[in-house]
Parts: structure tokens; sequence; C-alpha cells
């Protein structure tokens, strides 16, 4: 089994710590989504991890090999990024077939039966130039790119920003059709939490440039509860239990809970236990607590 | 195999019913191949581990069973399991409840059984 693992990595901008010794290990043959809030860091550390933005400090290794400047660790890399067309960017002249034409020649497993494949797939005009591309439009070519890519470890930054509903599922299908196919490892990052959740194996949790939880969805999602009732009652069922984001109106209390192993909302207490979806336990995490 | 995924319930969970409540209606016969784990996970866009944790469920419980390089399969008497199986959780769990929601709402036994009854003949 193949493994990508930072090391302590540390990203600064100026005097902007954007990734603080970050530690984390991928491994191969999953799909792991990567979820935080807008500046926590998950386009910097995927940036970092192919090698695309050099790291401040820390190391990122593929199978025990720095994958800094390293051609062989990087033709098993993959990161498509959000295409940026602003006029500095010098994109938006390009159209989408000479586009991928040039990622052709940049991966070395390059599929461009796929990449066609896609392209009618997504209904994009091959001459189209990418400056006249919605943003939707745009998404889809950097999935084509991805895809076609072939890369073994492939990177999604925002891969269904811009989609409608319909070419959403249909990524995920996608996405899940290849997965099977080819046992290739992805991550993705999305803030459409709750449609991505049942794809996941594993979930990563950043915020504020550190992994905050990494953890197998279902087995998170199972773990969680949102306990309700008379504040007093909600004390007592989660006393010495971890808990987060407390809410409270008046004399009730509503409050997350994440149990660890073997642990159970403690009984003989009037409350409300109801399950809590992954997008909820996410905001618990990493929204601003509650003054309660 | 049609239903739609909730939120209230784990995934794989959810799978091994949808797999049973098949069973039960005669949708997926005995000795027939049910959809492998690829096949669930593409059509309900799920993990395809979490399609097999839901289906390993079935294999623990003598529900499905595996015929190496062909698939997964509806065991013999699946159906005769799987029901009383939920009849047992019907005794154990539904009507625990809905004794305790009686219980708390003042109903008395006498008017528990007076209601079934007239609830069974308009049946």
């Amino acid at each position: 089994m193949s493994k990508l693992v930072c090391e302590n990595l540390t990203k600064t901008y100026g005097d902007k710590t954007v990734l603080s010794k970050l530690n984390l290990t991928l491994e191969s043959g999953r799909i792991y989504g990567l979820i935080g809030r807008n500046g926590a860091g998950k386009t910097t550390l995927l940036s970092i991890m192919s090698n695309q933005n050099p790291a401040s400090a820390g190391r990122v290794t593929l199978d025990g090999e720095n994958i800094w400047e390293n051609r062989r660790a990087l033709d098993r890399l993959c990161f498509s990024r959000e295409l940026n067309i602003s006029a500095e960017s010098g994109l938006s002249g390009y159209s989408v077939k000479n586009y991928l034409k040039t990622a052709a020649s940049y991966y070395a497993h390059w599929d461009q039966a796929m990449a066609d494949r896609l392209v009618s797939l997504f209904g994009l005009t091959p001459k189209t130039k990418l400056g006249k591309l919605s943003k939707g439009m745009l998404s889809m070519v950097t999935v084509t790119v991805a895809m076609a890519s072939k890369a073994e470890f492939t990177f999604l930054d925002e891969p269904v920003a811009g989609l409608d509903v319909v070419a959403r599922e249909q990524f995920y299908k996608l996405l899940l059709e290849e997965y099977t196919e080819t046992g290739r490892t992805f991550v993705v990052s999305t803030h459409i939490i709750e449609e991505a959740a049942d794809v996941l194996e594993e979930v990563v949790i950043l915020d504020k440039g550190r992994i905050l939880r990494q953890q197998n969805t279902q087995e998170l999602v199972d773990s969680a509860r949102y306990v309700t009732g008379l504040r007093e009652q909600v004390d007592g069922a989660t006393e010495g239990l971890d808990c987060h984001h407390p809410e409270a109106i008046g004399r009730s209390k509503g409050v997350t809970v994440l149990l660890r192993d073997g642990e159970d909302i403690r009984p003989g207490f009037d409350v409300t236990v109801q399950p809590v979806n992954l997008q909820r336990i996410f905001v618990a995490l990493c929204g601003e607590e509650a003054p309660v | 195999m049609n239903q739609r995924l909730t939120e209230d319930k784990s995934i794989y969970l959810q799978i091994s019913q949808m797999i049973e409540t098949d069973i039960l209606r005669g949708i997926l016969l005995e000795e027939e191949r049910v959809p492998s784990t690829n096949e669930l996970a593409k059509l309900y866009t799920i993990n395809p581990a979490t399609a097999a944790k839901g289906i390993n469920l079935l294999v623990d419980a003598g529900i499905l069973y595996k015929k190496r390089g062909i698939g997964m399969f509806v065991a013999a008497g699946a159906a005769e399991k799987i029901r009383s199986r939920r009849k047992q959780a019907f005794y154990e769990v539904r009507l625990s409840e809905l004794l305790a929601e009686a219980q708390s709402l003042g109903i008395t036994k006498e008017e528990l059984i007076e209601q079934i009854q007239k609830e069974g003949r308009q049946k």
C-alpha cells in the first residue's frame, strides 16, 4: 500500500501562518474528503502536497521519497486546481482542446480517450475559449483533467463549485466509477458537505491550518449525537463526554456530543437524543462557539 | 433497491435493511445474485466500503452468502429468517415504545386492547 505523508508542514505568507506543523497520512485506495472553512488552508495544503507550492518548513513524502522536484513521485500525483481565468493568468485565450493538450503533456499517464469522453459527457465544446466558460463549465474542465490524468493520487479542489445539482450527482457517480475500476486515491475538497458525505470513506477536517480530525466518515457520523432538553438535564446526560458547540434558549439547551469508543449518553435524564449529519458535526467543530 | 437513503440512520444499516425488505417482498429471490458493492455504490452514490459493510452484516446473519468469484447470493430460508427476526424486534422495540407512549398518555391496558381489536375489525 502506498502512503503520502505530510510531516510538520508549515506554510507562512509574510507574517500570516496558513499551515502550522501539520501532520497527515493518506493511504492509497481511498476517497478522502478535505473539509474546512474558507481560509482554513485547504488549497495551500493540496498545492504543497502536489509540489506546486513549496512548504516553509516540513516535508511531503510518497512512499518515503520526498516529492519536492522529484519527477518519479510527481508522475503519481495530480492536483487539478480551480481555473483562474483572470487576465493575468493568460488562460482565458486557451480553448478547451488546447488546455487539455497542455495538461496531456504534463501528466505521464494521461488518458486521452477518457478526456474526450468526459468533454462530450459534460457537453463542452472543444473550440470554446476558457474565458467564455461559466464557473460550472470551468469546474467540468478541471474534473476532466483530474480524471484523465490517471494519477495514483488525485486531488480535486472544489470540483463541484458552480455545478448544478444534476452535474454534481454526475460527478460523484463518475468519481465512484473511476474509483471502483482503478482503486486510485482521491482527495476532494468541498463546501457542499452533506452531498459528498456518503461518498467519502474518510474525512479530514482542516481548521486554522491544523488537522482537527481525521476519521472514517461513517464512524464519525455514528458517534455523533445532538442532545436537547432542560439545561440541567442536558448537563447531567452529557457530563464527562466530548461536547461541542452548546446552544441555549431560555431554559433549554442543545449540545453536539462525539461519543468515544464504548461511551453513551448517560441514562436517567429526560433529554432528546438525535442523530447528527456530517455538516452539523462540521459546524459544531469549526463554527464559532455560541456563548452559553 | 429503489428506496431513498435518509439521514436518520447509518447508511450501511439502511443498505442491509433495504436488501432485507426486497427479499421479503420477493424483489430479490432466494438463490439469486444481489447487486455487488460497486453496483450499490454507484446506485446510491455511496462509498463502496460502506456498501460492503451493509452486505457483510447480512452475510454474518446468514441471509446472504458468497460464491467465490461470482458474487453475493440470497441464502435459502433467508426470507423466513428475516421475518422471524423482524417479528422479534417488533415485539421488543416497537411494542415497548408503544406501551411507554400509552402509559405517558394515561391509556389503560383495556382501552389499548379495545383499540387494537377495533382496528383489526376494520382491516
